[in-house]
């Protein structure tokens, strides 16, 4: 497809548009809750007459059930988000595929971690995304590869090479992936922060979100770290870019009473982030870690949502968009796989981000 | 004498002509523009429209048409001027 080279607003008034469309079209909260009191092939019913009509439509001679669904969102999600690639017109089309980077990075490690712990190739294919830069037919490669040197070698030239190749042995030797993948992040991230920072045209909205993102998600590590009790130097675990420098990272894990904490936290928090000190403010009432983590979820998307109404011809309504469908994703596989494990409807409710 | 007088209101006369058809065009030239900028955003957002569900053809054309009011009304100064 040709790329649109022009200038103005013309290029984000096409692709904001089509965006706002296919928001749109994304399956509302009411028809959430019909579903948690369907059986599976009921809920394969209803969203057959959605979008995901031809994945499962093409699935269904070879999978049944909740497998069925999950291949079909799969695919779905990889069709959708490299579509939103290709008809995203100029510098938008760098900040989009920046972004999807995060799926190479996923998709990556989960065959190294399948591969580590002997999985078959057809249950590590089950997890992956073909989104980022990384297409679908390289992935299957490297799922062919037996040997972990021959999956490095194969990856040489992409971008995750770099940051895989230095911590790799260490990680064979100490079979953990997770110091690679903060590193992978990290890189990411930081990544994230020059395109945006590079001088590009709308540059700045889309820094906005990255800092958003880094700031979510170093806080839902605070938390998570707080909840583990782990007393180490959570220094490094810390994404570097957002609102937190690494010694009030450390600090506001280290303290001890949780309202210190929360006050503390409290003060942190920018104004804009207004959703979260109401999240902060109940969290004496003794919630989870599971469903702090899907609060913040929604307070991070509750807050794309509104930087696109302020910015509505900008990157944010692609990003939104993009999130959004991703746990339009998520949400379906959490009903699909609840209901075949038979968990009961308020438990699975849970696990919804809606 | 009165040839002076006849050449003055000549000149006048043609001036006056000249005056009215610039002020004719500057009407319908700049409402084109004006038309043009306003169609710019309407016309991109309707080709995304359009091209997410064709049914909204219909709709965002006549959207996308009604800033050419402006350079009708350019055009209706343009001719209650020159006529």
């Amino acid at each position: 497809m040709p790329e649109v080279r022009s200038g103005g607003p013309v290029p984000y008034v096409y692709v904001c548009t089509r965006m706002r469309y296919r928001k749109s079209k994304l399956i509302p909260k009411e028809d959430y809750y019909r579903m948690l009191n369907m059986s599976i092939p009921e809920i394969t019913r209803i969203i057959e007459e959605t979008q995901y009509k031809k994945e499962i439509d093409e699935l269904s001679p070879f999978f049944h059930g909740a497998d069925l669904l999950e291949h079909a969102l799969s695919w779905n999600l990889a069709k959708e988000f490299q579509n939103v690639q290709q008809i995203t017109p100029g510098v938008l089309k760098s900040f989009v595929r920046s972004y999807l980077r995060k799926w190479d990075i996923q998709n990556v490690l989960g065959i190294l971690r399948g591969k580590a712990q002997g999985m078959k190739q057809g249950k590590i294919r089950e997890v992956l995304v073909p989104a980022g830069e990384l297409d679908r037919i390289f992935l299957d490669r490297l799922l062919k590869e037996d040997s972990p040197e021959r999956i490095l070698e194969a990856l040489r030239g992409k971008s995750v090479y770099p940051v895989i190749a230095a911590g790799y042995a260490a990680a064979l030797e100490k079979e953990s992936f997770s110091d690679i993948e903060n590193e992978l992040y990290k890189d990411y991230y930081l990544d994230l922060l020059a395109v945006a920072g590079g001088g590009l045209k709308g540059g700045k909205q889309f820094l906005e979100f990255i800092v958003l993102d880094i700031d979510i998600m170093n806080i839902r590590n605070i938390f998570r770290l707080r909840r583990e009790r782990l007393h180490q130097d959570a220094r490094a675990l810390m994404i570097p870019g957002g609102s937190f420098a690494p010694d009030e990272f450390q600090d506001l894990i280290d303290l001890e009473d949780d309202r210190e904490f929360i006050d503390a936290l409290k003060k942190k928090i920018k104004v804009r982030l207004k959703p979260l000190l109401l999240l902060l403010d109940e969290m004496g009432a003794g919630k989870s870690i599971r469903e702090i983590e899907i609060d913040l979820i929604r307070i991070q998307l509750g807050q794309m949502e509104l930087l696109t109404k302020l910015k509505p011809f900008s990157i944010h309504p692609i990003l939104t968009y993009l999130e959004k469908k991703k746990y339009e994703i998520f949400n379906l596989r959490a009903l699909a796989r609840g209901k075949e494990a038979e968990l009961p409807t308020d438990r699975i409710r849970g696990y919804l981000v809606i | 004498m009165l040839l002076q007088t006849d050449v003055a209101v000549q000149v006048a006369e043609a001036s006056q002509g000249g005056m009215k058809a610039l002020a004719a065009a500057i009407a319908v030239g700049s409402t084109g523009i004006a038309t043009g900028i306003a169609e710019t955003a309407i016309g991109s957002a309707a080709v995304g429209a359009t091209a997410e569900n064709k049914d909204v053809f219909g709709l965002v054309l006549l959207l996308t048409v009604i800033p050419e009011t402006i350079v009708i009304f350019g055009l209706v100064v343009a001719l209650l001027m020159l006529f």
